[in-house]
């Protein structure tokens, strides 16, 4: 078996993510205190969303690398969805039905 | 002098195949941990939207500073386990170990930071079941608030405390010579996991620690 | 050879390493599909006693057999039994488990190891569970909603949610090792459609286990805390929502009964193709329904849950969903009478299993038409109906197509051949015990008997008689088959490598095949290929 050389995410690359998480974390800790309404929680999840990707795409990337993984992956956050989705259809749209008496 | 290759198993032809095979079967083993949790994270979801006011309140009784400091230490171990598998592969074995004894070291602040809010939580009566003692029209929500917490952190300070475990373990074997540039799969899943771990508590920071700031 | 000669053939997985230890830690997967064959048949006899003191107490209106309280035990351990320690096991970690490598032309699973915890972990969860019906049983029903389980019941639940808990992980181990190994071990050849169907079948079934089963395993978790610490997020007095808990449980047992008819499916047809010596029709169409009931399956969790409180869109939703999967199995039906059409088809026991199946899941899969629709959910839920429905589709279809597949696959495992005439007389009274045991209960439903009901109105009698009578030739017809395949383990004839004259390569080795499954590369051919002579 030939010793091929293991490829190797360079270093630099991974500091510098590091770094972007750090921000992203201290951009959503600053934003919380901040007064944006419904946009706290949207900007704070879109940058865990973002912090995600970072790790996923970057840290993880060796063994993401096959389009199989990232599918299995991503049928994880979908079947999550799925199950988030049509459980809240029913938790908002229930009509109290007050009794009749 | 590097680690000689994986032994390979009757089952598969080739290390290539060994390798893929074990690589698959880790991320399918992370997206039933997505579900595992998404359960918790679905019932936040509800209870949230039903009562935004209460959790919005509870999140106030969290500790916003130690919470940041934890996402910041995970943030870390996370990079630091991806440079110890960097280091494995370029056969620098001594960083490797010291990367990998510091992940474990990070994980192992997370929870005794942890451990410290538990704690306070506790002397504020803030423990559903154990001792709680709030008062005012949110208290309710606040206390469905705080079960969704300490299950939540809970289940993943369980994976935290396995995940210490498992780079200990690692940094050890690795000082004794296991793994090297040809044998290093062990190691990756293990980063995997841990990877995953700390996915986890990226969303678990905003929901738990960040709602009704400002207000 | 004559069966004296016909001793256990030397060199094969059942030859050498006699001993129990060399069983206990096996990793050959044709080893393990035994021990899960012992686990399951012992699960299956324990459910089934429980049925048996069911329908014994069901023969008078008074129930005067049981007393409610443990009627109400009895209905929980059957369910809970014949769910996860029986049906959703039973064909992927029995037939699944042998057959798998052997048709992918593979040594072993992708992750032996793994096989052998996933069977410690069932009989792990299993323990739990005959602990709990030794310390007293639950009373819960299978579905432990809350808060009747979280508050209320004086029952061992939390003995009963780790054993499922437990076994539940089992499942998903299976489930993963199943997806690697489809994915990374087929021969040389063996590209995605020359694959059987029974082996997309597992394909499919490992997609929903290792998707669903988690989502049990923390709604289970959720159930014994708030059990235990008495306070969560189920609880109405915090403005918990119990039917949070519903969702979250649905969003699993409704695959879940997928997991149980998806493996009998690919068992259909295997057998069908091989006893009309014809190709299945539409083999494409078969692996993308297989697929489509796998990822629509998800999506119907509410039909549980029409008069439960749900709202009306929600109603709306998940019964058009519902209609909408059940194409794939319409289209599943179709295909396999399509097979049969212009065949030579022959009648063994084995045939006469699988049609039995086709039928019988046909009528199940009917009424569960009708329950999708919400008009007639309302005075059909939780009447006989339903139980009829799904005995239907589990009990007629999922375990007829079960012992069909023991029956086409013993000679393969054991090297032996059963007596034909006592297995098609099994057969065929199956098939009679088994109508007699459920249609009346669609009629009961109808007419408004309610289930989990120890006692009932003096008009439904007759047909509860029947039912009884029903369920005692459906157990002799059960009784039967251990019988004859255990006496044909030291009397059968031999039966060699291809008895059925089947393709597959599972047919290329011997009977029983050798530790490694070949001793020669298995020619891989175009998937039922009966047009050509047998390899």
């Amino acid at each position: 078996m030939s010793a091929r050389a293991p490829h190797v995410v360079p270093l630099r690359r991974l500091l510098w993510v590091l770094a972007a998480l750090l921000a992203l974390l201290a951009a959503s800790a600053g934003s919380a205190l901040l007064r944006l309404g419904p946009w706290n929680t949207v900007l704070n999840l879109g940058i865990s969303v973002t912090k995600t990707l970072l790790v996923m795409a970057v840290f993880m990337h060796e063994t993401e690398a096959r389009a199989l993984t990232r599918l299995v992956s991503a049928l994880g956050f979908i079947w999550l969805g799925m199950l988030v989705a049509l459980t809240l259809l029913d938790e908002l749209t229930r009509a109290a039905t007050p009794a009749p008496w | 002098m590097s680690a000689a290759p994986a032994l390979l198993e009757e089952q598969f032809d080739d290390p290539v195949q060994q390798r893929e095979a074990a690589t698959l079967g880790m991320w399918v083993f992370l997206a039933t941990e997505i579900l595992f949790f998404g359960v918790l994270f679905a019932s936040y979801t509800v209870c949230r939207v039903l009562y935004p006011q209460g959790f919005a309140a509870a999140s106030r009784r969290t500790d916003m500073l130690l919470g940041t400091l934890e996402t910041a230490v995970l943030l870390t171990s996370s990079a630091l386990v991806a440079l110890a598998l960097r280091a494995i592969k370029l056969d620098e074995r001594r960083s490797a170990v010291l990367l990998l004894a510091g992940t474990a070291a990070l994980g192992a602040s997370f929870l005794i930071m942890h451990g410290f809010e538990y704690y306070s939580e506790y002397t504020e009566h803030l423990v559903p079941g154990v001792d709680f003692l709030q008062h005012g029209p949110q208290a309710h929500a606040v206390e469905l608030f705080f079960c969704l917490y300490y299950f939540i952190t809970g289940f993943h300070s369980l994976h935290v405390l396995i995940g210490v475990a498992i780079m200990t373990v690692l940094s050890a074997r690795t000082a004794g010579g296991s793994f090297g540039p040809q044998r290093y799969t062990t190691c990756e899943l293990a980063a995997l996991y841990w990877h995953l771990v700390d996915i986890v508590w990226i969303f678990v920071y905003p929901l738990i620690y960040l709602v009704g700031r400002a207000a | 050879m004559s069966a004296a000669e016909a001793a256990v053939l030397p060199g094969s997985f059942l030859a050498g390493g006699h001993t129990l230890r060399e069983w206990l830690i096996t990793r050959d997967h044709k080893r393990i599909a035994i021990l899960y064959g012992l686990g399951i048949t012992f699960f299956f006899f324990l459910g089934g006693a429980a049925a048996t003191l069911i329908r014994l107490n069901l023969i008078t209106p008074e129930g005067a057999l049981l007393q409610a309280a443990t009627y109400n035990k009895a209905f929980t351990f059957h369910g809970v039994v014949m769910v996860w320690f029986f049906l959703i096991p039973s064909i992927p970690t029995t037939l699944g488990n042998f057959l798998l490598p052997l048709m992918i032309g593979a040594r072993d699973v992708a992750f032996p190891r793994l096989n052998l915890l996933s069977w410690y972990l069932y009989i792990g969860g299993g323990v739990f569970a005959v602990a709990a019906l030794l310390a007293g049983g639950v009373d819960t029903g299978w579905t432990f909603y809350a808060p009747f389980s979280t508050m209320f019941s004086n029952s061992h639940v939390f003995l009963v949610v780790i054993a499922v808990f437990v076994s539940g992980f089992s499942t998903i181990l299976t489930g993963l090792n199943f997806i690697v190994t489809i994915h990374c071990l087929r021969a040389p050849g063996m590209s995605w459609f020359r694959l059987p169907l029974f082996v997309w079948a597992m394909y499919a079934v490992s997609l929903v286990m290792v998707l669903a089963t988690p989502v049990l395993a923390m709604t289970l978790a959720l159930i014994g805390l708030e059990r235990g610490l008495g306070v969560g997020i189920f609880d109405p007095a915090l403005g918990g929502d119990p039917l949070l808990f519903q969702h979250l449980f649905w969003f699993y047992s409704h695959p879940a009964v997928y997991i149980m008819i998806l493996p009998a499916m690919g068992v259909a047809s295997e057998i069908i193709s091989c006893f009309a010596r014809r190709r299945v029709f539409g083999y494409r169409f078969m692996t993308y329904s297989m697929l489509a009931i796998a990822v629509i399956g998800f999506l119907v969790w509410g039909h549980h849950m029409f008069v439960a409180g749900q709202s009306m869109y929600a109603t709306l939703v998940f019964s058009l969903l519902s209609f909408v999967v059940a194409v794939p199995s319409a289209i599943k039906v179709f295909n396999w009478t399509a097979t049969l059409r212009k065949g030579e088809i022959s009648f063994e026991s084995p045939m006469l299993y699988a049609l039995g199946f086709v039928g019988l899941f046909m009528l199940g899969g009917l009424t569960g038409l009708m329950l999708a629709a919400p008009a007639l959910d309302m005075p059909l839920h939780d009447t006989y109906f339903v139980i009829a429905h799904f005995h239907y589709v589990m009990v007629g279809g999922s375990v007829m197509a079960y012992l069909g597949g023991i029956h086409y696959w013993w000679p393969k495992l054991t090297g032996r051949r059963y007596p034909e005439s006592w297995a098609r007389f099994a057969a065929i009274l199956m098939f009679f015990g088994f109508n007699l045991t459920f249609f009346p209960q669609y009629l009961l439903g109808y007419e408004g008997m309610p289930r989990r009901y120890h006692a009932y109105a003096p008009q439904f009698q007759v047909l509860n008689v029947l039912s009884s009578g029903g369920a005692s030739i459906l157990a002799v017809s059960y009784l039967l088959p251990i019988a004859y395949l255990l006496w044909s383990l030291r009397y059968g004839r031999a039966a060699g490598d291809n008895p059925w004259q089947a393709r597959g390569l599972e047919w290329q080795t011997t009977s029983p095949p050798p530790t490694e499954n070949f001793r020669r590369p298995p020619r891989v051919r175009e998937v039922y290929d009966y047009a050509e002579p047998a390899p």
